[in-house]
């Protein structure tokens, strides 16, 4: 069994925490199971004397202090603080999951990895904006297309590559690590050592896949849209060809695929004696021309019926159809002698981004989030695009591409880079910034954190986690905004409320807001933050106890926030500290969180104005 | 008196979210702009759109507008001309000379930019036309009765009253309340033969914003097919038929009854029934903009078999994003703003290697 030995020397500022409670997290952690001898001490590295330290040569250690003058709060909270940093830094050396080593090297190159018109959309916008480009296709040939792109498409943007770009051929990304400005990726076609990229997109090839179609139909009989070819549909000499083209059924299909499949009708119904019955049970003609294909279809002579989502019905062995009609009331049957099927564009998710063995670094990447729209996911510098993401083929795919590769430009080549600061000898080790970060800045780099350049959007969410108060962007440390915040509240009325707004949502209402010349409560002390993910228990009571009556989050709606959960944490803090609002004999709405969007400055004026009031009665 | 001269590498006509995200996205390529918008403030229609979120974000992308108003107006490579008109152009060198003329009309509203103040002469390489599609005017279906018969509103007017908080328990309760689709769109007696794209999300979202809003309200679904809109969305779409009632059928007509408008509709293969409602919306759709000829003759760009605007087939270094080029949602207008700034940067970038050598 592990042995492992948890070393607790009092400094000044620790006397107050109760070495028994610290030292049973610590155990807590340690029970899930770790083998490996080691230590964890609660003292900073400088500071611990030279006896212990010589003791602990060759362990592996985790060093942690709580400096006395960022501790804010009361007492509970640091203690608290205290015991998760203690636990999660020793549960890690337990457990002798020492994190691969990353190693930044602040690149401008890009990776590509995919196949298909999106991966050449992306070289040829990264390359046109200066890029060094390598693209990786597990194809043979790079105008090889995928199965839902058009290969004309792709062999005339095969052809217009620029010649920076570096073609290799049957290679797979198997691994991804970093962030914006430094991942690290290993290609098959590479071994084992990993090369440094600035950003990388991945474009998997698209595939077409008949997701949407009933089962038990004879497959002797169906053909998928994408393989038919009108010509092999010959008419009997004495008589008629019924086909049936399955233009979702069981459940609607995209529009862009109910396109495809009014293509097919109309192809066709245009052969000589073929009567092609069209059914569906949502007409998705959003995309270009679908109303026009689908009046077209019509006059070809197509007959068209719609069957209720999920009411068609396969009978004698696939080969015939039945279905009620709406207009009718009647049940319907057709026994055609082909049936053609819809088909829908899917792209399998690379395995490796479920499949980190530490740490789960990726997210969730392709959040329907508007924010991250046009390619970009939470992490700075990865971009998904295509089938992938479940992009449209044709035109939005070019535009996607090039609305990702102006974002990644902008990012691996911004003046102002907010590089976290982190303070070393505070920091434990623990990786909650690792695990926190949704933009994958900071990793761990051997006994300490090293934050990816150009990665980090300033959100704060790390600062708010930090355990040992080690890492904050710059600005966005608690000394730092304990002042301001000290500052602002001694120059407010009574009585005094804070409003943290987020960059997002609430300063860009606050801004329209003073704009009109709103007029605000004069004990009102707005403090924009980049995202509410910067909240945390000990920023919240710091503002009571700099005098604050009430104090009010305004961040985004849940699903809008581009730090994806900024807003989720911060109403979690919230709620977690209701027990010590009514401890301190406040209200629970001394403390509250408004979800919001920028364009609703009424619902902010009138939170505003409601909290003033209440607190006018109070 | 020779004008004022404002010469710049990229013009862009229209400071809705296609206009301002081309912007951005020059910028964040290291190429500048300039934002030429007719009305005294940016932000096209999306400005008067509410916020559809319930427990959560809706993805109806109407708050983008903000954030990309904020970075338009901290980028320096960006300048903002409101209130302005391109009155003339004629291609110039490599690119395009328009003349400017001021805008009398309106006041300057809050928000980045300033008012052009004279005629002024502008310089350009490229140009990215982004004046937005034109919304239904639903006057031109009179048998919905807009305008004629109270208690019906176009769904512009109801985005606005949501936004101005005009709907709920403390101001307006209505009981009841109908949407009619597809108004102004696949309509072959209008010769307006597309779908809007829009226009199933916007209702449905505002639907629900109405029951989040008033929990006892009853809200109808007159449409023919329910188009998709996000990945999301599609697995939404159970929860709200069982929150609204989705008829399938395009209503008649929509008369003044006793207490509020009636619409007529038939389902399949039964008598017409008429029903009585406290409000009935009208879902518009999207059309080519209003200015299409005038600027189609001004930049010789070419338009597509419905009206709307298309930069394949024109003249050189003229492009379009946005409503302008097709009926597009906010997120999507705001991609094919970032595909017009790659094609003018690209233009521009090879202009100048020309130049240079
Ligand atoms: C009722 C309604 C509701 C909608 N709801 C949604 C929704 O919930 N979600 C969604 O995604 N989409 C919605 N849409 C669609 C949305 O309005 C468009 O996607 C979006 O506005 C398109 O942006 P744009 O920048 O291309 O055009 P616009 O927003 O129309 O902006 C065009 C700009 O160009 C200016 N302009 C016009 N002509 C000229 C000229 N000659 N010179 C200079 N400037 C000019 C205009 O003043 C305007 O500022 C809705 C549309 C309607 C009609
Ligand atoms: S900087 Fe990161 S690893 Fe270090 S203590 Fe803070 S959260 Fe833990
Ligand atoms: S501030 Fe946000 S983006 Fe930057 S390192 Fe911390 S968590 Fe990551
Ligand atoms: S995207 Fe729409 S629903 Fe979501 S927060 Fe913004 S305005 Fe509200
Ligand atoms: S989006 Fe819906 S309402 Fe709009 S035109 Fe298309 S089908 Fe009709």
């Amino acid at each position: 069994m592990a042995k492992v030995s948890l070393v607790w020397v009092a400094t000044p500022g620790l006397d107050d925490l109760d070495p028994a409670l610290v030292a049973k997290a610590a155990g807590m952690a340690l029970d899930q199971g770790g083998l490996l001898e080691a230590a964890v001490v609660t003292t900073s590295q400088e500071q611990a004397p030279k006896q212990l330290r010589q003791r602990l040569v060759g362990l592996p250690v985790a060093w942690l202090e709580l400096a006395a003058e960022v501790g804010g709060g009361p007492e509970a909270h640091r203690l608290a603080r205290a015991a998760v940093a203690v636990s999660r830094a020793a549960g890690r050396a337990a457990k002798g999951t020492l994190p691969p080593v990353y190693a930044p090297q602040p690149a401008q190159s890009v990776l590509v990895a995919g196949a298909g018109y999106s991966a050449l959309a992306a070289a040829w916008e990264s390359a046109a904006l200066g890029h060094p480009v390598t693209l990786a296709t597990p194809f043979e040939a790079f105008d090889q297309a995928g199965a839902d792109d058009d290969p004309e498409a792709v062999s005339l943007m095969a052809a217009q590559l620029p010649a920076q770009v570096e073609l290799v051929p049957h290679s797979e990304l198997t691994r991804l690590i970093g962030g914006a400005g430094g991942f690290n990726v290993w290609l098959s076609t590479n071994g084992d050592a990993p090369q440094t990229y600035g950003a990388v997109f991945l474009a998997p090839p698209g595939e077409l896949a008949v997701g949407c179609e009933v089962d038990g139909l004879d497959p002797a009989l169906c053909c998928p849209v994408s393989q038919l070819n009108p010509e092999d549909y010959q008419a009997p000499a004495d008589g008629w060809l019924h086909v049936a083209v399955l233009a979702g059924t069981a459940e609607p299909v995209p529009s862009y695929s109910f396109s495809a499949a009014l293509d097919a009708a109309l192809a066709l119904a245009r052969r000589p004696r073929v009567q092609v019955t069209l059914l569906y049970s949502e007409a998705r003609v959003a995309a270009p021309g679908g109303e026009k294909l689908f009046r077209d279809c019509r006059e070809a002579g197509v007959l068209i019926a719609r069957v209720a989502t999920g009411g068609l019905q396969v009978r004698a062995d696939g080969r015939e159809l039945a279905w009620l009609d709406p207009l009718l009331g009647e049940e319907l049957e057709l026994a055609p002698a082909a049936m053609v099927l819809a088909q829908q564009a899917t792209a399998s998710r690379p395995a490796w981004l479920d499949n980190d063995l530490l740490i789960k670094p990726w997210g969730e990447l392709v959040p329907d989030n508007p924010r991250l729209a046009g390619g970009r996911t939470s992490r700075t510098g990865l971009y998904l695009t295509g089938a992938l993401r479940g992009t449209a083929p044709g035109d939005a795919r070019r535009a996607e591409a090039a609305a990702a590769a102006a974002a990644m430009h902008e990012v691996l080549t911004g003046k102002v880079v907010p590089m976290p600061v982190v303070r070393d000898s505070f920091c434990a080790s623990c990786l909650t910034c690792v695990r926190t970060c949704p933009h994958g800045a900071p990793r761990y780099a051997v006994e300490h954190i090293q934050c990816a350049p150009a990665a980090c959007l300033a959100c704060g969410a790390c600062a708010a986690e930090c355990p040992a108060e080690a890492i904050a962007p710059p600005g966005w440390g608690n000394p730092e905004m304990f002042s301001s915040l000290e500052w602002g509240l001694a120059l407010a009325a009574e009585p005094k409320m804070v409003l943290f707004a987020c960059a997002a949502s609430g300063m860009p209402a606050v801004a329209s807001l003073s704009a009109q010349g709103h007029e605000w409560p004069a004990g009102l002390v707005i403090y924009p933050l980049v995202c509410a993910a910067r909240m945390s228990q000990v920023l919240l009571l710091k503002a009571l106890e700099l005098g604050a009556k009430r104090v009010l989050v305004a961040g985004c709606h849940p699903g809008n926030c581009r730090s994806v959960t900024g807003n989720h944490k911060a109403m979690a803090k919230i709620a977690s500290l209701s027990g010590d609002l009514a401890a301190l004999g406040l209200p629970p709405e001394a403390m509250e969180f408004l979800p919001l969007a920028a364009n609703q400055t009424r619902e902010l004026a009138q939170k505003v104005a409601a909290m003033a009031q209440g607190l006018g009665e109070e | 008196m020779t004008n004022a001269q404002l010469d710049t590498p990229v013009l862009i006509l229209g400071g809705g979210v296609a206009g301002l995200a081309a912007a951005v996205d020059l910028a964040r390529r290291g190429v500048a702009a300039t934002i030429i918008e007719r009305e005294p403030r940016l932000g096209g229609r999306a400005s008067q759109f509410c916020c559809k979120a319930t427990e959560a974000c809706a993805r109806c992308g109407a708050c983008r507008l903000g954030e990309l108003m904020a970075q338009a107006a901290h980028l320096p490579q960006i300048t903002i001309y409101t209130a302005a008109l391109a009155v003339a152009a004629q291609p110039r060198g490599d690119g395009w000379q328009v003349e400017l003329a001021p805008q009398p009309n309106g006041e300057i509203g809050p928000g980045p930019g300033r008012p052009l103040s004279e005629r002024a002469t502008l310089n350009a390489q490229a140009v990215i036309l982004a004046v937005g599609g034109e919304a239904f005017n639903p006057a031109g279906k009179t048998r919905f009765g807009h305008g004629r018969v109270e208690g019906v509103f176009s769904a512009l007017e109801l985005e606005a009253m949501l936004a101005q908080g005009a709907l709920g328990p403390k101001a307006m309760a209505p009981a009841k309340v109908a949407f009619i689709q597809c108004v102004g769109s696949r309509d072959a007696s209008l010769g307006r033969l597309w779908c809007s794209r829009v226009c199933c999300g916007y209702a449905l979202r505002m639907g629900r914003v109405i029951r989040g809003l008033l929990p006892e309200s009853e809200v109808t679904f007159f449409h023919m097919d329910v188009q998709d809109y996000g990945r999301a969305w599609e697995e939404e779409l159970p929860e709200l038929r069982k929150q609204m009632r989705f008829v399938r059928a395009m209503p008649g007509e929509v008369t003044a009854g006793d207490g509020g408008p009636e619409v007529t509709y038939a389902l399949a293969g039964e008598q017409a029934i008429k029903e009585g409602f406290d409000l009935v919306v009208l879902s518009v759709g999207l059309g080519p903009p209003n200015g299409a000829s005038a600027l189609g003759e001004l930049f010789g760009a070419a338009k597509d078999s419905d009206g709307f605007l298309t930069a394949d087939g024109g003249p050189a270094g003229v492009f379009v994003a946005g409503a302008a080029a097709g009926p597009r949602s906010l997120n999507e207008s705001i991609v094919h703003g970032g595909l017009a700034a790659s094609q003018a940067a690209s233009r521009v970038a090879s202009l100048s290697e020309a130049r240079h050598g």
